[in-house]
């Protein structure tokens, strides 16, 4: 795998120690309001952006943290935190 | 025949004699010998025959070009003869002929070309429609390379490495090794990769002078040795490289030596930077049969003679169009060649050395000419020459023609890292225009030939490598660039690519018969980009993988297309850049598994064992699958189980229940001290992915139990069902820190009171409760009343340490009362009578919790975003048209189903989950996910599989569970 990911406690890695977990989609929806249709967009509905995106990775095979990066989807590379947009 | 065994430049050894078998004859070669050098030597010409003429092929290139060399080599077909070394004993046959390569009765297929005009394969052959079988199966039969045997097993060993580099740099020949030293002088770790068994590259086989005192092949044997002496440069020989993909990432694959423990062993490097330094190979020139054994390219006879010490034939004749042709036909004179011509299809522009170096030997030379036409039938006998505009013509008699249009770079490598190549009008070269990152360029690669330039460019290359790894080499690099600024530059190459002939023989591609004639009846039928005319002559998609056709093919076509300013268009490539065994890629086949603390001691007891998951386990102790005394032994006694494999968790912390909370269905707040709490976890959709218990140590401290198969992902699931909670605790995964064990029966109280530190009275120990003591008053352990068997029943939890002294003091125990072990398989029939699910067995991903009738776990009152997988349990309630689990009882009590048997009435309506026949209640009785509407009691099922021979098996639907439906076996 070309991928590499740094992890916040092991550094720059292999991707094949990493587990995906899915794109940046911030915390579980709040209770009130909640319906099925909003719950199933939370779960199953992704932005699938050509570019840059923040998303969940797992250090499996390593410290077993969660974090998240940066990552160019046209390039498949790791990229730094892009600055914040005005 | 006679070796040339003086040179210095030999990479044999011929001393060292090495055979093989060929036609039922053993063939004599020596010691650094490829196969095809082997038979070379004792005078085979024609290896092999062509994919549709079947056409004779012989000795064309060193590398594995192309297909002319492969045969089929101990079983294994298509092996390119003239890069696989040859070892004792090897077994060489011919393939895609009828008879054998000199003699195939498939010969006649070479003079019905005209019944395959390019691309006759899509355009002929379907209509009508019924046709197409039939002509598949003859072209098929007719056409194609090596044969496979269907039992073939691939011998050998394979294996796998993943090296980390600093710089990479792909190639061994003299800029390479130039660019690794360069790079090394900074102390970083370089990797050397080269192809061939050797470094030296085009060096290696020159007896050109490289300077005063040295000629180029001793110039290459020097650098070789600076770079093996060099501690921080790693080198792998005989390693073609296969794929390079983005952020630097090589993959190769490396031929082992006789010495070596792999056969072969795939490599994959990660470099910071990468120098690529592959060289060139020549561009193949076409005329009529061009492939006609007897004709090679220069650098093959020049190789034959210094590497090998063949002299590759007695008259010959140079057709060439670049100065290694000539310095060839020089060096190839002195060792006795005889040489009737030499013609160069370049006007002028030869080195003046060389032109003199020939005048001297008395090599008539002609400037302008190229072969236009080889002639004889298996073997070259007589070539045409002609001027490059047809207008003169001469013959001469010769066993060997050596034909080269020019040199084309090897960029395979480049290609795959992204560079944009574009046609170079002073080289010739498709070159790359702007390099991806931490990538350099350097050698005859970028048209250089002179041998100081090239290892200035080498060096350059490596120095700049160094500072991609944060070195600051700015002043040596400097002066590097301008020592090859001072340098001659890269030289002029040809461009023409065909003798003036009409191309009907002329090969473009040998692997795939493509002829000039071909390419030229594409573009005619409108196809007008190399990549398309690659597609439809399939032209450069054989096991040469272009290396014949990739560079002349584009620029044919904007020769014949003929449109002004129209630019050569190279096509693409795709790894693996060298056909590479998938036994390669396989690597080594380690079967790893985990072993339980008590394997070895279930082993000494009979233990029959099968991989399950990650684990060897022991499903049987006897050789009754059936387990018919274990399951009754449990039933009416005391039996003895290793359940080791039981995920093990402890949680703690103060937001561990908060945690707990989130991932399991039921309200574990409720979680009391002393008590097991079984529950469920779900995914977000409802579908149950693991069940266990929970019981709390202490105060935010609970340890908990997972199902086998969940005990690697469950850390991982916790963390990220709490990513964003930033909630405070620990979880520590136990499962391999400590072991279980389940003493089930009526008598298990009995045997465990006498080494147990603790009273196991029903009212000081009831079911479902949790205690914590000692065995013999040495070991602690943890201690829950279960009843997954639905007996009497205790699980141990104790350190894995602890297990086989644990294991054997109750065994010793339980002696008295007749203790035996039993197997997975005995527990699965035992849990199977009590309808106690097995995630897994009973459930697949589309199985949620109320499917199984697990619905009482789920607390409704915990907040549903708050607790993975209640939104979606909430939707599903109301849905009918779901799986339901239910238990049934086979009409016929001796005759249970396979699990995994369908359910069916008009169509499928759901599956066995598990079915076994009931020694306990003498009937065969199983779980089935059914369709909600078939789910109600004392409904028929007829079950269908593949052994009842169509005749249904009728089953129905009975209340659950079938033992001991009150329960009061496990309570007692
Ligand atoms: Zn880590």
């Amino acid at each position: 795998m070309a991928l590499t990911i740094s992890c916040p406690n092991c550094g720059k890695r292999n991707g094949y120690e990493f587990r995906y977990g899915g794109e940046d989609k911030g915390p579980r929806p709040a209770e009130e309001g909640l319906t099925p249709q909003s719950w199933c967009d939370y779960v199953h509905m992704n932005n699938c952006v050509a570019g840059i995106q923040k998303e969940w990775w797992c250090h499996k095979n390593g410290c077993g943290a969660w974090f998240t990066i940066f990552r160019n989807t046209l390039t498949n590379l790791e990229v730094e935190e892009p600055e914040a947009k005005l | 025949m006679n070796r040339l065994t003086k040179l210095p430049t030999l990479r044999i050894d011929p001393s060292e004699n090495r055979s093989l078998q060929y036609k039922g004859q053993t063939y004599q070669g020596v010691a650094g010998d490829t196969v095809a050098t082997a038979l070379y030597a004792n005078g085979v010409r024609v290896f092999a025959r062509s994919l549709k003429y079947h056409r004779p092929r012989g000795l064309y290139s060193l590398d594995g070009e192309c297909s002319n060399t492969c045969m089929q080599v101990d079983d294994i077909p298509n092996v390119r003869t003239e890069n696989t070394l040859l070892k004792n004993g090897m077994q060489v046959k011919d393939q895609n002929v009828k008879g054998s390569a000199e003699f195939d009765w498939m010969g006649f297929m070479d003079k019905l070309d005209c019944l395959m005009p390019a691309g006759f394969y899509y355009r002929t052959m379907h209509k009508p429609a019924s046709l197409w079988p039939i002509a598949m199966k003859q072209v098929r039969n007719a056409a194609g390379l090596g044969k496979i045997a269907p039992d073939f097993r691939m011998k050998g060993d394979y294996t796998e490495i993943y090296p980390r580099a600093a710089v990479c740099v792909i190639g061994g020949g003299a800029a390479g090794m130039t660019a690794a030293l360069a790079a090394a002088e900074s102390g970083l770790r370089v990797v050397l990769l080269d192809a061939r068994p050797w470094l030296g590259g085009c060096f290696d086989y020159r007896v050109s002078a490289y300077d005063q005192e040295k000629a180029l092949y001793q110039r290459a044997r020097e650098l070789a040795k600076a770079v093996e002496a060099t501690p921080n440069i790693r080198v792998f020989k005989h390693t073609a490289v296969v794929g390079v993909y983005n952020n630097n990432l090589i993959t190769a694959f490396q031929v082992g030596g006789e010495s070596d423990s792999f056969n072969e062993r795939y490599l994959e490097i990660r470099a910071t930077s990468v120098v690529v330094a592959t060289g060139c190979i020549e561009r193949p020139l076409l005329f009529e049969n061009n492939e006609r054994p007897g004709i090679m390219q220069v650098g093959c006879a020049h190789r034959l003679a210094r590497t090998y010490g063949l002299l590759p034939g007695n008259q010959a004749v140079f057709s060439i169009g670049h100065d290694l042709g000539l310095e060839a036909a020089a060096d190839l004179f002195d060792l006795g060649l005889q040489i009737a011509c030499v013609a160069d299809i370049r006007a002028d522009g030869q080195d003046p050395q060389l032109l003199l170096a020939l005048t001297k030997r008395n090599i008539p030379f002609l400037r302008g000419w190229v072969a236009c036409e080889a002639h004889g039938s298996r073997q070259v006998e007589k070539v045409t020459l002609s001027t490059i505009d047809g207008s003169a013509k001469r013959q001469f008699g010769c066993d060997l023609l050596v034909a080269s249009a020019g040199l084309t770079p090897i960029t395979g490598p480049l290609t795959l890292a992204q560079a944009k190549l574009k046609y170079d009008m002073h080289t010739g070269y498709f070159l790359p225009v702007d390099l991806p990152a931490k990538t350099h360029i350097a050698g005859r690669l970028t048209g250089l030939q002179h041998a100081l330039a090239i290892e200035a460019s080498g060096r350059l290359a490596g120095l700049n490598a160094a500072a991609d790894c944060g070195f600051d080499t700015a002043k040596s690099a400097a002066e590097a660039g301008q020592q090859l600024n001072a340098l001659p530059g890269p030289e002029r190459g040809t461009r023409l690519v065909s003798a003036p002939v009409k191309g009907r023989k002329s090969f473009i591609c040998f692997d795939e018969d493509t002829t000039l004639k071909n390419i030229k009846q594409a573009i005619e039928m409108g196809f007008d980009v190399p990549e398309l005319i690659k597609r439809f002559t399939s032209a450069g998609t054989g096991p040469g993988q272009g290396g014949i056709p990739g560079h002349n093919l584009p620029l044919l076509v904007s020769e014949y297309q003929a449109r002004t300013g129209a630019k050569p268009i190279p096509t693409t490539v795709r790894p693996p850049l060298v056909p590479t065994f998938i036994a390669t890629y396989a690597g080594a086949n380690h079967d790893m598994c985990k072993r339980t603390p008590l394997h070895d001691l279930q082993k000494k007891a009979g233990g029959v064992f099968r991989r399950m998951g990650v684990w060897r386990r022991a499903r049987y102790f006897s050789e009754d699958f059936s387990c018919r005394e274990e399951i009754l032994n449990v039933r009416n006694n005391v039996g003895l189980l290793d359940a080791s494999t039981l995920g093990k968790f402890r949680i703690h912390g103060p937001d561990a229940l908060k945690a707990l909370q989130r991932v399991y269905v039921s309200n574990m707040a409720k979680v009391a001290e002393g008590r097991v709490k079984y529950s469920a976890m779900c995914n977000d959709d409802g579908c149950v992915i693991d069940d266990g218990v929970v019981v709390k140590l202490a105060e935010n401290d609970y340890y908990f139990t997972t199902s086998t198969g969940r005990a690697g992902e469950t850390v991982e699931w916790i963390r990220f069902h709490t990513r964003y909670d930033g909630w405070d605790f620990h979880l520590v995964n136990l499962t391999d820190a400590m072991g279980v064990i389940n003493i089930s029966g009526p008598n298990a109280c009995k045997v465990l009171a006498k080494v147990a530190d603790t009273d196991l009275a029903n009212e000081a120990f009831p079911f479902s409760s949790y205690r914590e003591f000692t065995i013999r008053k040495k070991i602690p352990v943890r201690a829950m009343r279960l009843g997954f068997v639905g007996e009497l029943s205790y699980e141990l939890h104790a350190d894995a340490s602890y297990m086989p002294a644990l294991w054997q003091i109750i065994e010793e125990a339980g002696q008295e009362f007749g203790i035996r072990n039993f197997g997975v398989e005995a527990q699965n029939v035992l849990r199977l009578e009590k309808c106690h699910i097995i995630l897994g067995q009973e459930s697949e991903q589309r199985t949620n919790l109320l499917d199984l009738g697990l619905g009482f776990l789920w607390h409704r009152n915990k907040p549903d975003a708050k607790t993975v997988g209640a939104v979606a349990l909430r939707q599903t309630e109301k849905d009918p048209g779901r799986f339901r689990l239910v238990g049934f009882k086979m009409e016929d009590p001796q005759r249970p189903p396979r699990d995994g048997s369908i359910i069916v009435d008009q169509r499928i309506r759901g599956y066995v989950c598990t079915a076994r026949k009931s020694f306990t209640l003498n009937e065969s009785v199983g779980l089935a996910l059914v369709d909600a509407e078939l789910a109600a009691l004392g409904t028929r099922l007829e079950i269908f599989e593949d052994e009842c021979n169509g005749k249904r098996l009728d089953a129905r639907i009975v209340p659950m569970p079938f033992y001991d439906p009150q329960g009061e076996r496990m309570k007692m």
